[in-house]
């Protein structure tokens, strides 16, 4: 044999008896570690299936009904109340965020008389002017302001109350007065022509048993992916050591 | 005796000066408490560097391998866990939810690769560099410049993030603008690396970890407790939290009689938010195929990463190397366990509309101003998102250093150079690099986990498959190593042209195709394999490798 061929070796094909091992032990370990990771995310992508959120039905059947004018109060409310919880999302995106505002502001005036509508519509203007000066100050100056933005919205969420159902105090009344704009976008107008996709886009998820079974309180394959799976590259690791020293110690190899 | 004395009551005139404060900002005033922690931190880091100043070029690249197993794995726990670990990870999580944990597991799980394929081997072939081995595998010089230039830009890459990092962190602190912030810090991290070398550096990093561990622990455990989470184990506590904002948490929400509230007094309460814990959720722009990408990418990346590969060389047997490899990742997860109770808590806490746009990759800090945490360990905390940084770069800036002196000076240009000169070189490497990295940090080209993950998919196409072929399989040759490499090098090359166009808002053709199948973030998914399956093409059509190093890997490395 030449000393070229001699020396030939690959992962595959080891030179020796503890090279076979040593291979068999690291396949074991990359099998282990790729089917724990991908694996899983595989499953997770197989079982899910889209789900919206009830706050979607919602929508669906009360949008069209705002739109046609055939609607009433008490549908209206639940729409705002689908449109509310969209709007509340610290995910959505400024664009969408504006036409799902441009929408609540709609539906919230259209439940109330004009001039309740006109003096929340003031408010709301003195608000916005008051957060717009917040950025530049500092100290006591920034508590006494913040705390008189925080009266308005107060105020604007008690008047609302009545006519949304909404109460104040509730994270939904806070989200709403804050939602609120001082010009009612017209309701056909373009803008709201994506509004249908957009709550589409934030009410649907991918859900599957692995995502709504909790263990240990997290949603499963939250835990999985965020807990075990870093338990498990520690313990390979560990596995990995113990199995390699042992193996040493017993053919009575030194490093 | 009346100095400690003294010593102290300012101290205790300190802290109850801060404690009197209240939360009025998140951001935008000069933070007494924090600064202080934050310098007095600082302080320790260069004295300690002073005391442990690297006296030869041993010393500066490989610590005289004086350290022990646990020892090194606090070193490469803090040597890794950089600002993307402790601000960026978090971020990316609050931001895009369960895509975000893609990089928590792409990050820990790049070690098994590491462990099993790598560690040991390298420290058997006995070379300082990531150019060293890659030089004398491949019996090439051009192979050694090349791979020295990418290590440069590797740490390079990887650099800019942290800088952007440490950047935020000061302008939270100093109530500086980010520009002058990025400018300070860079400054700062710079004189502490140039006065201490690795081995003063590898005694801060295990300073450094225990700083970044406590003070990213301790906000997550007062945070659970505050929230009637499990607190003994916030690591398994914030679960419910992920499952409450699942389903909504209505407010008021009260428990034991009294609210629980944020530090601007909103309620402890979040609309239904499902996109936060569901797999790659449309809401969030990001799909499965992104999700698989980035995490190959930063796994192989890992393996690849010529700063950590550099880690292995400190310690004194191959033993010692494999070990420090399971304490470097037992220690990073404790804070990659914790990262994502920093997301669930911010999301709950941030979700009142008044408390507005929150900036994704300060969210762990903004987090625990919200919980309403005391403004000294919040200090703290950011002091330990600013050691992570320093750390990191310190080691970034050394590993680049050393291929700028060692691979390219001392092996190219003046192989007769003397240990003095050679340190000099590697001085000015260093702050040529300092500069350009912070010039590039102030253009705030992305998060930084994304901008980080840039390195990772760099440091996998190009390094990692010389590494895994060199070491295991005696067949890859000179010639199938340059084609691998070649290949590694276009695919980057590409990815970051249509980076580069789309930010500049041109249009290159396929714009759209290549930005989403060779993201900036992730083209090492097609790039690290494409690079290994052609050096293992070429390298069956081309002349063998030579004896004497089939040779030396059977004898060597493997025997």
């Amino acid at each position: 044999m030449e000393l070229t061929d001699q020396y030939n070796f690959s992962i595959f094909r080891p030179r020796n008896k503890h090279g076979r091992k040593n291979r068999n032990v690291i396949l074991t370990m990359l099998a282990i570690w790729v089917l724990a990771v991908f694996g899983f995310q595989l499953l997770l992508r197989v079982t899910e299936k889209p789900t919206p959120e009830p706050a979607l039905a919602d929508f669906d059947k009360t949008w069209p009904l705002f739109l046609s004018g055939s609607s009433n109060d008490e549908k209206n409310a639940l729409l705002l109340k689908s449109l509310i919880l969209v709007a509340g999302k610290t995910i959505v995106k400024p664009d969408d965020l504006r036409t799902l505002k441009g929408a609540v502001t709609t539906v919230t005036f259209s439940m109330m008389p004009d001039s309740v509508a006109e003096g929340i519509k003031r408010m709301t203007t003195d608000a916005s002017e008051m957060r717009a000066q917040l950025a530049s100050l500092r100290g006591e100056q920034y508590i006494l302001l913040s705390n008189q933005v925080k009266g308005i919205y107060s105020n604007i969420s008690g008047i609302l109350e009545g006519y949304t159902g909404i109460r104040k105090g509730s994270l939904e009344s806070v989200i709403l007065a804050h939602s609120l704009s001082s010009e009612t976008p017209v309701p056909d107008n373009i803008s709201f022509s994506n509004l249908p996709g957009i709550m589409k886009l934030y009410l649907t998820h991918n859900r599957s048993e692995l995502t709504d079974t909790v263990f240990l309180g997290f949603p499963f394959h939250y835990f999985y992916t965020a807990v075990f799976l870093l338990v498990l590259f520690v313990g390979l690791c560990i596995a990995y050591n113990i199995l390699i020293e042992w193996r040493l110690k017993k053919e009575g190899v030194t490093e | 005796m009346k100095k400690i004395f003294l010593s102290i009551i300012l101290f205790a005139v300190a802290v109850s000066a801060i404690n009197a404060e209240s939360l009025t900002q998140l951001e935008g005033s000069f933070k007494t408490g924090p600064a202080i922690i934050l310098i007095g931190t600082l302080l320790t880091f260069v004295l300690v560097g002073v005391f442990f100043k690297a006296r030869d070029p041993a010393d500066y690249y490989a610590a005289g391998r004086k350290i022990s197993r646990v020892g090194s794995g606090m070193a490469i726990a803090s040597n890794w866990m950089s600002a993307a670990s402790v601000l960026g990870m978090a971020g990316m999580m609050y931001g895009f939810g369960y895509n975000g944990l893609a990089y928590v597991v792409g990050w820990t799980g790049g070690y098994v690769l590491l462990l099993i394929l790598m560690a040991a081997q390298i420290r058997r072939y006995g070379k300082y560099t990531a150019p060293d081995f890659i030089g004398d595998r491949y019996y090439s010089r051009d192979l050694r410049i090349v791979s020295a230039i990418f290590t440069i830009l590797i740490s390079f890459a990887y650099c800019v993030g942290q800088f952007g990092g440490i950047g935020l962190m000061f302008k939270w602190i100093l109530g500086l603008n980010y520009t002058w912030a990025v400018i300070i810090g860079s400054s700062v991290v710079l004189m502490y690396t140039l006065i201490s070398g690795m081995i003063g550096a590898t005694k801060n990093m295990q300073i450094q970890y225990v700083i970044i561990v406590s003070s990213f622990l301790l906000p997550v455990f007062l945070m659970a407790f505050r929230f009637d989470y499990f607190w003994l184990v916030p690591q398994l506590g914030y679960g419910a939290a992920v499952t409450d904002i699942v389903q909504g948490i209505p407010a008021p929400n009260i428990v034991s009689g009294a609210p629980l509230v944020n530090a601007y007094g909103h309620d402890f309460a979040i609309v239904p938010s499902p996109e936060f814990a569901m797999p790659w959720d449309p809401s969030t722009g990001t799909t499965f195929f992104q999700w698989v990408a980035i995490c190959f990418s930063l796994m192989v990346g890992t393996a690849g990463l010529p700063h950590v590969i550099q880690r292995f060389y400190v310690v004194p047997k191959v033993a010692d190397a494999r070990w420090s490899v399971v304490w470097g990742l037992f220690f990073i997860c404790l804070v990659y366990w914790t990262a994502p109770a920093y997301a669930a808590f911010g999301k709950i806490l941030s979700a009142n509309p008044e408390v507005g746009a929150l900036a994704k990759d300060a969210i762990v800090v903004y987090t625990a101003q919200l919980g309403n945490i005391n403004s000294l360990v919040v200090g703290l905390l950011a002091a330990g998102a600013v050691s992570a940084a320093f750390s990191t770069v310190s080691g970034l800036l050394v590993a680049g250093a050393s291929a700028f002196s060692h691979d390219l000076y001392v092996r190219v240009i003046n192989p007769s150079s003397t240990p003095k000169s050679q340190l000099t070189v590697a001085r000015i490497g260093t702050i040529i690099m300092a500069l350009a990295v912070t010039i590039v940090a102030l253009l705030k080209l992305g998060l930084i986990a994304q901008l980080v993950s840039v390195a990772f998919s760099m440091a996998a196409c190009t390094i990692f498959p010389l590494f895994l072929l060199g070491i295991w399989w005696s067949g890859s040759n000179r010639a199938g190593a340059k084609a691998g490499l070649f290949t590694g090098i276009l695919i980057t090359t590409i990815s970051i042209t249509y980076f580069i166009a789309g930010l500049s808002g041109r249009r290159l053709p396929g714009q759209e195709f290549i930005s989403y199948w060779l993201n900036i973030w992730y083209f090492a998914w097609i790039g690290a394999p494409l690079a290994i399956i052609v050096n293992i093409v070429v390298s069956l059509f081309t002349a063998p490798t030579p004896p004497e190093i089939k040779k030396f890997l059977a004898e060597q490395v493997h025997n």
